[in-house]
């Protein structure tokens, strides 16, 4: 098992073409994809970063793909602690579906949920989004604001970073119900819901029926 | 946007249930290209969850020969004279106020712990779409209360509802049931093959008392269940036991509407394509490649195979329906039976109710908001019983009285519907795979029986949704690094080639 000391999950949404998995993938791996392939069986990456000496665990959900005809599943925002939204600085239409988004986060998503703004391709010289009215938008919706480039690794690891930074200083203050991290901490130190991927260790733990359920287990393995 | 849909598929799939979306993703984890539509802007079909808004406006939806939800009614209580000690009183204007906290479901099941689709979202590596929560208490009635059934071995030794003798009977008679089948089978059981569980039950000389306890809830068997079926339904029970939690069942987390979104994922990631409001026209099967052509918001797609939710088709329209399963859907600000069920604020709990003759029986599952179905201090009460007529609320009335008459639960909400299900075929859909709807079951067996039925009939020699690796496990495409060799790499990507070597190891030593 790897130690570390919190676990983050982290959706990114907006319109296709945005250049959500670019960001992913320059964060994770340090590598900017050329062309559009679509990841296949890529659903979510995982870095382990180091913020205020506390080793936290970023899992980074994308959008795999449902976003093309705007079906995402609502479980894919469930449980999530930061959204980064996601538009491209030199495409108007990507800014214009951003009250769509929101309207959509809102339905889904935790309400306490810690949201960021994020304008990519700042490599580009054909913008049409001024930097200015990307910082209005992200203000006048509660949001944090950041301009990118996964191209040019441009604000990306800092983008990161300040989520890590940002959701640990939530999970540890002490009006914990305020935030999703906070809860979400809450919850797993609880045990109140499960996930399935523990189960190996928790069957080897639970002894207090072992004897009248001996005859069930090992018919499956956890992963 | 439309346009970017490519025009031809290895499977498309209409409706986006549970069982249509086990088989798109079966389809999609094995290479096939799949689109999956679905005219409601919803997913789930008739296994969703709503918010309560969208609940009442679904019930509202005015109903067409084919559609699968039907006799649907609602009614909001006012409550009777509050009590002003309450710290927050629930009336439809409150409960609406927190629509969106909801989760209700249209068909609500209790998954067996080592049942079929947990063993399904472990093996195929789904579960890390859905989280659970364990079922608090497996109840019965008994003398007209609600009491809790012991599950785990601790359970019985504290329970109170149980003497000290009877403590000692029910250990022996489950340590029996558990070795059943085993070698150490005795003459004893032998004997009552052919005949029945009840018969084997009072054999045993147990106490009316343990004998409800096993056949309302721990076989959750009948009078006329057989000695074999009655067995393997205790031992199903009990292989569940000690996984998680005190009970053998889980319950999804945001209810069962999020199962077959998980599915939907998984078969995204796999690059299946995704519609919703997005209707299928027209259906026809081109007799010279063999496909079918499919005409969908004035496109033309064409299809290998076709696999389609019952009444979501043109062609599925003439089908008959008859009522399938009866529910009822409640909301209250109290839950049902004392303190002990509902410990922290409110217990998770499953009831088995059965009419007098024990002929019939019905579904109660209680969800508290530690299911995150709910808000705090409400509570939902799914009544579920297959259906003898086109009333829902008539099929559901004996169960009804059973629960409500005696008890102070505050209801606020109720509502009844059916689920129906085609009675006949429609002879033009020959060609067409059409999924069963929902069944009156516990779990979902048949539904995962049904989807691996139709995915073995269209890819007779695939797996069935074999495990998904970890995105640890991945190597993006074009960047096989063993396709390298390792020293004309950069000093960074060495580094990584060698860190994922490292985690393939680690992954075949756990295995």
């Amino acid at each position: 098992m790897e130690d570390y000391k919190f676990l983050f999950k982290i959706v990114l949404v907006g319109n296709a073409g945005v250049g959500k998995t670019c960001l992913v993938r320059r964060f994770t791996q340090g590598l900017f994809p050329p062309g559009q392939g679509a990841t296949i069986g890529v659903d979510f990456m995982i870095k382990t970063v180091e913020v205020e000496g506390e080793k936290i665990k970023l899992q980074i959900w994308d959008t795999a793909g449902q976003e093309r005809f705007r079906s995402i599943t609502q479980s894919y925002y469930r449980s999530a602690h930061a959204l980064i939204l996601v538009y491209d600085i030199s495409c108007q239409p990507t800014f214009d579906c951003l009250p769509d988004w929101l309207r959509e986060i809102q339905e889904y998503a935790n309400s306490k949920v810690l949201k960021i703004l994020v304008g990519n391709k700042t490599d580009r010289d054909d913008r049409e989004i001024p930097t200015q009215i990307g910082e209005e938008f992200a203000k006048q919706h509660d949001m944090y604001f950041l301009e990118t480039s996964a191209k040019e690794a441009e604000n990306v690891e800092r983008l990161f970073y300040e989520i890590a930074a940002e959701l640990i200083g939530q999970a540890r203050s002490k009006d914990g119900s305020s935030s999703a991290a906070a809860a979400a901490a809450q919850r797993q130190s609880e045990g109140s819901s499960i996930g399935l991927g523990s189960f190996s260790a928790k069957a080897a733990q639970s002894n207090c029926c072992g004897g009248l359920a001996s005859g069930g287990s090992n018919s499956s393995q956890g992963g | 946007m439309l346009d970017d849909l490519p025009e031809q598929f290895d499977l498309v799939v209409i409706g986006t249930g549970f069982t249509e979306s086990c088989i798109a993703a079966a389809g999609s984890r094995i290479g096939k290209s799949v689109l999956h539509l679905d005219s409601n802007e919803y997913y789930g079909d008739v296994w969703s969850s709503f918010s309560m808004d969208a609940l009442c406006a679904r019930l509202d939806q005015e109903v067409e020969p084919h559609s699968a939800l039907r006799n649907a009614r609602y009614t909001w209580h006012s409550m009777e004279k509050e009590s002003e000690t309450d710290a927050q009183s629930w009336n439809r204007d409150s409960v609406l106020a927190k629509s969106r906290r909801f989760s209700l479901d249209l068909c609500p099941r209790i998954l067996y712990a080592a049942g079929e689709l947990v063993q399904l979202l472990i093996k195929s590596n789904i579960c890390r779409y859905a989280e659970f929560r364990a079922v608090d208490h497996v109840c019965m009635r008994h003398n007209g209360e609600i009491v809790s059934v012991p599950c785990s071995r601790s359970d019985v030794f504290n329970t109170k509802t149980l003497t000290i003798v009877e403590k000692r009977l029910l250990m022996k008679f489950l340590t029996a049931c558990n070795d059943y089948g085993e070698d150490k089978c005795n003459e004893d059981s032998l004997e009552f093959r052919g005949r029945t569980f009840l018969e084997y039950l009072q054999a045993q000389r147990v106490t009316e008392k343990i004998s409800s306890c096993v056949m309302q809830a721990i076989a959750m068997c009948g009078p006329s269940t057989s000695f074999e079926e009655g067995m393997q339904r205790t031992q199903r029970f009990l292989g569940s036991l000690g996984r998680y939690g005190n009970t053998p069942f889980l319950f999804p987390m945001y209810g069962c509407g999020e199962l077959p979104q998980c599915f939907c994922r998984l078969c995204a990631v796999y690059g299946g394509i995704y519609c919703l409001k997005r209707a299928v026209d027209d259906i026809a099967l081109d007799s010279n490649s063999n496909e079918f052509l499919l005409s969908s918001a004035g496109k033309t797609l064409r299809a290998k195979n076709v696999v389609s939710a019952p009444g979501y088709t043109p062609v599925s329209k003439g089908i008959e329906l008859k009522p399938h399963i009866s529910r009822g859907l409640f909301i209250s600000s109290s839950p049902l039976g004392n303190e002990e069920l509902n410990k922290g604020g409110g217990g998770v709990n499953l009831l088995r109710l059965l009419d007098n003759e024990g002929g019939r029986e019905a579904f109660l599952i209680q969800l508290s908001h530690y299911t995150g179905a709910c808000p705090e201090g409400l509570y939902i009460f799914h009544l579920t019983t297959p259906a003898l007529s086109e009333d829902p609320a008539s099929d559901l009335a004996i169960f009804t009285s059973q629960l409500f008459d005696q008890s102070d639960a505050q209801i606020i909400f109720s509502s009844y519907f059916t689920i129906a299900a085609q009675s006949s075929k429609s002879p033009a859909a020959e060609h067409i795979y059409y999924t069963d709807p929902p069944t009156y079951e516990l779990d979902y067996d048949a539904a995962i029986a049904n989807a691996r039925d139709i995915f073995g009939k269209m890819f007779p020699d695939a797996d069935f949704l074999p495990r998904a690796p970890d995105p640890e496990e991945i190597v993006v495409d074009g960047e096989d690094p063993s396709a390298l060799n390792e020293h004309t790499l950069p000093e960074d990507l060495r580094a990584q080639l060698h860190d994922m070597q490292q985690a393939t190891q680690e992954m075949d030593i756990q295995e």
